[in-house]
């Protein structure tokens, strides 16, 4: 074959390609130089001015909605602090200041934005980003460069099992997901239903979803069905199909939001109605009933945190415990001011959560200093609008408790734990 | 080999030394933007083996990244193994792999071949999800201390070998060969060339710096996710390089990691989707009008340079 | 012990959604088979039909059945552009692809999947998005059918039969076929290949945009910029496993594909489903590289 005539002449092209691919670089490369090296000298604020706390967070893909709802609480915890005197070192009061990037729920992007957010942004605190598989990706980093890192969106046991000094968190571990729904059934005469467990093969809905065995079966329920599917799938029907033909009752599982009205759509095209439904996080968001409309009714979901629990300073008091940050009425009320926030869901709750309990833990600690924070943060226990907070000697969540949402005639109610709960949970679903 | 080194072996000797002094002397900063510089550039190396020199097009390179990354990981984790004997292991399974997979898929032709990489990229994917020991759909945790410089001066080193290996293949009888191929296989064969060894022989570099490559990146992230490492953007990344940066040659794969990784960087925290897609673009002008990528242009606009670059 | 409704129930499941992965496929087949190049960018186009029905939902309340002609009607003309652009040059004076005409299409073709899937991202947002279409399901004993996937999959087989008829019945299909056959003969005997050819690349991006709208049934929450990264996979091992060119192969490859993931779960997990389903091609480019189908 011979060669194709060229349409411009490759003296021309040439010029044009090396100018143009030249002024790229070039300006890339300038622009980073004057913006990091001229313009502000690094990590000067470090003695200075704010209290820059850095984190990545999901404003695009697959956990955009989660994300969203996170940004949302962490902003709104923040302005509040500020606005209440800010966090007070050796004396002096400083506001916090956010820095945050979109991770684009991509865990190849984490520890790029997150050496970026240390190296050049000079962050002095980090908050992990949202989800287990994230936070993973991201803790290594705080170690790295030694930053205390507070995890509100990663829950999975895991992360807490490689000896990470720096990074703690305060939502209650995945293993203590579907405690509250299995007691319930178990609770409840119940525990003769069969139970099948179907979930996204991600870190987070492992951890969540093997624990759920493990504790069923420990209080001798039947487990006929346990399987996992890929983040890739689309198409669940031949395992809820086969769940079904196992002749199980219950279904426990799912993954993120996305997963849950991926089951909940399949289960009606397969023709199965499970007596019992429990799904991981996408239950507790109002998107999920208002895209399912009917077929969301009666199903369960396990929660950190709903705005309707009763975590003041009275009951802080009551219980002899230090209360610090907002109660349940300023945060949702600080809340509201942030823009596209919706209604605050949990992440929302555990996101804000963490703002708080790191700002006490600094003003404790009196002191930026990552050893003497992190100490502080061992040492902790407290109570916040959010509930407990107390962590092990991993940095595992132990103090905070969680509950068992249902939706019902179009609206989410607290089901579970009776001490908290404001209605009970109504059973069978009937998929409408 | 043919003839004395040139201009160009010394100006990428030139380049390298100042990307070990950037490395030396402007901080950790700096370093951690340069090591993935230098990760692009292995990939696109032994991409360049296979595709940009023998032509057939690797769609599933990523594949041998993966090995490398999960060797790395698996080793360092569950036996406390060194990371420069995970990298080295990682290389040599990437090989294997290559050897094994190269046996049985290098007899399809152009199309067959590509989509078939593409196939066992998946079809690993799903393998591996399998296996809880291998992390299953999560992760497995590299726990190391952080030794940035180490990391750095790992993946330095292995793109030096890989510039000095390309450049070496292209100057000498192989290299003559190789070409041979690239331009018409039947011919090739009838007079002398041997095109199942060649084949063989640039999967085979292909799947050991892949290894390699993939085995710093686990390092330098400390970890590796089943989804992220066969995660097709890495393939596509590394062709793109070596078509816009030039196929098969020396200087190709490490212009086109400059020229796709840096205005990334610096488009990451502002609208990340415009760095992929201006790749696509100039992916696009590169293969219809410049199929041999900026250092092919450069050559044929002047004599001088033409006989300078290669 | 697997039931042996479980494997029955599996078995029709994979029959439904192997018809519409045929109908994905098929337009690549047609392309790859008359003009002889693979578009690497197939997935994408596939998810733009996706999109089509999602929006067209949206805004309009089309199901995907009411959306799959109008995202044909978009494809001919996408079809047409696609031709003019990328493969005009390198077709207008050959008689076949050369291997490095092949290459420029590969990477053009490439570069042109990273462009619009980034674009896609950047115009949608990466967040998954679905069509909400299920007007219940059918029972036979104690199997249950949801007619949706039993509407897309005939509405496949039609647009199959379709193409084939007239491929086979109508003259200017006659002449597609010639031109696949020996484009210089084409030509001599009046056709005027350039004419021949983007039709035949605008018919298949039709059916593969099509094809994307019917997808949507099965997945319900799985549109998203990048779902292209799994389907054109799936298309190439299905135009593979069919032959190339040869019609009824998108429906051979396809409902293989589909039984094979679907039937093989009951027995394993749905990652060996899948990755049994991939590696098929490999002993079928080992031992009878034509494809299964015999002609």
């Amino acid at each position: 074959m011979q060669a194709k005539p060229r349409r411009l002449a490759t003296r021309t092209t040439a010029i044009i390609v090396i100018v143009i691919v030249a002024l790229v670089v070039a300006s890339s490369g300038g622009v980073y130089y004057y913006v990091n090296y001229v313009a502000r000298p690094p990590c000067a604020s470090a003695t200075s001015g704010n209290m820059k706390v850095g984190f990545t967070i999901s404003l695009t893909g697959t956990y955009n909605v989660e994300g969203g709802k996170s940004l949302a609480g962490i902003q709104a915890a923040a302005s509040w602090i500020n606005d209440n005197g800010g966090v007070t070192v050796n004396g002096k009061a400083r506001n916090i200041t956010l820095d945050y990037y979109d991770d684009q729920s991509s865990s190849t992007l984490v520890p790029q934005l997150y050496t970026k957010i240390i190296t050049q942004d000079c962050a002095q605190f980090l908050l992990a980003p949202y989800s287990s598989a994230l936070t993973g990706a991201a803790a290594p980093l705080a170690e790295q460069y030694n930053r205390v890192m507070l995890s509100h969106g990663g829950s999975s046991d895991t992360i807490w099992t490689h000896g990470y000094q720096n990074v703690f968190g305060v939502l209650s571990p995945a293993s203590s997901y579907f405690k509250n729904a299995i007691d319930w059934l178990v609770a409840n005469n119940h525990s003769g239903d069969k139970l099948a467990i179907l979930h996204a093969d991600d870190t987070f809905s492992t951890a969540a979803s093997a624990a759920a065995a493990n504790y069923a079966a420990g209080l001798h329920l039947d487990v006929v069905y346990n399987d996992k599917y890929s983040a890739t799938t689309q198409d669940l029907s031949t395992q809820l199909l086969a769940a079904k033909a196992a002749g199980a009752e219950d279904l426990l599982g799912g993954g993120h939001f996305d997963d849950g009205l991926k089951i909940v759509h399949q289960l009606s095209s397969v023709g199965w109605t499970p007596k019992f439904i429990s799904l991981l996080v996408a239950v507790t968001e109002p998107e999920f009933q208002q895209q399912l409309g009917g077929a969301a009714n009666l199903v369960t979901g396990p929660s950190q945190w709903e705005t309707i629990v009763t975590y003041s300073p009275a009951t802080a008091q009551a219980a002899n415990i230090p209360w610090y940050g907002p109660n349940e009425t300023q945060f949702v009320n600080y809340y509201s001011k942030q823009s596209n926030a919706g209604s605050p869901t949990y992440h929302s709750g555990e996101a804000g959560a963490a703002v708080v309990v790191l700002a006490d833990a600094i003003q404790t600690a009196n002191s930026t200093d990552t050893t003497n924070v992190r100490q502080a943060i061992s040492n902790m226990h407290i109570m916040t609008f959010f509930g407990q907070f107390k962590v092990d000697a991993t940095g595992k969540q132990s103090g905070h408790s969680m509950v068992l949402v249902q939706w019902q005639s179009g609206g989410l109610v607290v089901v579970a734990p009776d001490a908290v709960a404001s209605g009970t949970v109504k059973y069978p679903y009937t998929g409408s | 080999m043919i003839g004395k080194p040139g201009l160009t072996l010394y100006g990428l000797f030139i380049v390298m030394a100042l990307l070990a002094a950037a490395a030396l002397l402007l901080g950790v900063a700096v370093s951690s933007i340069l090591v993935l510089l230098l990760v692009y550039a292995a990939l696109a190396y032994s991409i360049n083996f296979i595709t940009g020199m023998i032509g057939y097009v690797d769609f599933g390179h990523v594949l041998f990244m993966a090995i490398g990354s999960y060797v790395l990981a698996t080793l360092v984790s569950y036996y406390g193994a060194n990371p420069l004997l995970g990298v080295g292991l990682g290389a040599l399974l990437g090989l294997v792999f290559a050897l094994g997979i190269g046996l049985v898929i290098l007899r399809f032709r152009g199309v067959y071949f590509a989509i078939t990489t593409v196939v066992l990229v998946l079809a690993a994917y799903n393998i591996v999800l399998q296996f809880p020991q291998l992390g299953a759909g999560g992760e497995i945790i590299v726990n190391l201390k952080f030794q940035p410089l180490a990391t750095y001066f790992t993946i330095w080193t292995i793109v030096l070998i890989e510039i000095v290996l390309t450049y070496y293949v292209n100057r000498s009888r192989i290299g003559f060969g190789i070409r041979a191929i690239k331009n018409n296989e039947d011919a090739a064969s009838s007079i002398g060339v041997s095109p199942r060894t060649l084949k063989l022989t640039g999967y085979m570099l292909g799947g050991l710096f892949g290894g390699a490559g993939g085995a710093v990146y686990a390092w330098s992230i400390s970890g590796v996710t089943a989804g992220p490492a066969f995660d097709f953007t890495f393939s596509l990344l590394m062709l793109a390089m070596i078509i816009i940066g030039g196929v098969g040659t020396s200087i190709g794969p490490l212009l086109g990691a400059v020229v796709v990784y840096i205005p990334s960087y610096f488009l990451l925290t502002t609208v990340a989707q415009a760095q992929p897609l201006i790749i696509g673009l100039l992916v696009i002008i590169m293969a219809l009008f410049l199929p041999d990528g900026i250092v092919g242009l450069l050559r044929r606009s002047n004599e001088h340079l033409r006989l300078v670059l290669e | 012990m697997v039931a042996a409704e479980l494997i029955v129930t599996d078995l029709a499941f994979g029959l439904m959604l192997g018809c519409v992965f045929s109908v994905v496929a098929h337009g690549l087949n047609i392309i790859w088979g008359v003009v002889k190049v693979v578009n690497i960018a197939h997935g994408e186009f596939i998810m733009l039909g996706a999109y089509g029905a999602y929006f067209l939902n949206l805004f309009a309340g089309l199901t995907p059945l009411e959306t799959a002609p109008v995202d044909a009607a978009i494809g001919l003309l996408v079809g047409y552009a696609f031709y003019y652009a990328f493969l005009h040059r390198e077709l207008r004076n050959t008689e076949t692809i050369t291997l490095q005409s092949e290459m420029v299409t590969l990477a053009a073709t490439f570069g042109l999947s990273l462009f619009i899937s980034n674009l896609a991202i950047i115009l949608f947002t990466g967040n998954p998005v679905g069509v909400n279409y299920s007007p219940g399901t059918l029972q036979f004993g104690y199997l249950h059918v949801p007619i949706a996937a039993l509407y897309v999959a005939i509405l496949s087989v039609l647009i199959i039969t379709g193409t084939w008829l007239f491929l086979e019945r109508t003259l200017i299909g006659s002449t597609i076929r010639a031109y696949a056959q020996d484009v210089t003969a084409t030509e001599l005997v009046g056709a005027n290949p350039a004419k021949v050819a983007s039709l035949a690349t605008a018919l298949g991006f039709a059916v593969t945009m099509a094809g994307g709208a019917l997808l949507t049934v099965w997945i319900p929450v799985g549109i998203n910029p990048l779902m292209g990264a799994l389907y054109a996979p799936i298309s190439f091992v299905i135009v593979v496993l069919g032959g190339p060119g040869k019609m009824w192969g998108s429906l051979v490859g396809g409902l293989t594909l589909g039984v094979v993931i679907d039937v093989v779960q009951a027995f394993t997990t749905v990652e060996i489903a899948y990755a049994a389903a991939f590696l098929i091609l490999i002993p079928v480019l080992v031992f009878r590289p034509e494809g299964l189908l015999k002609r």
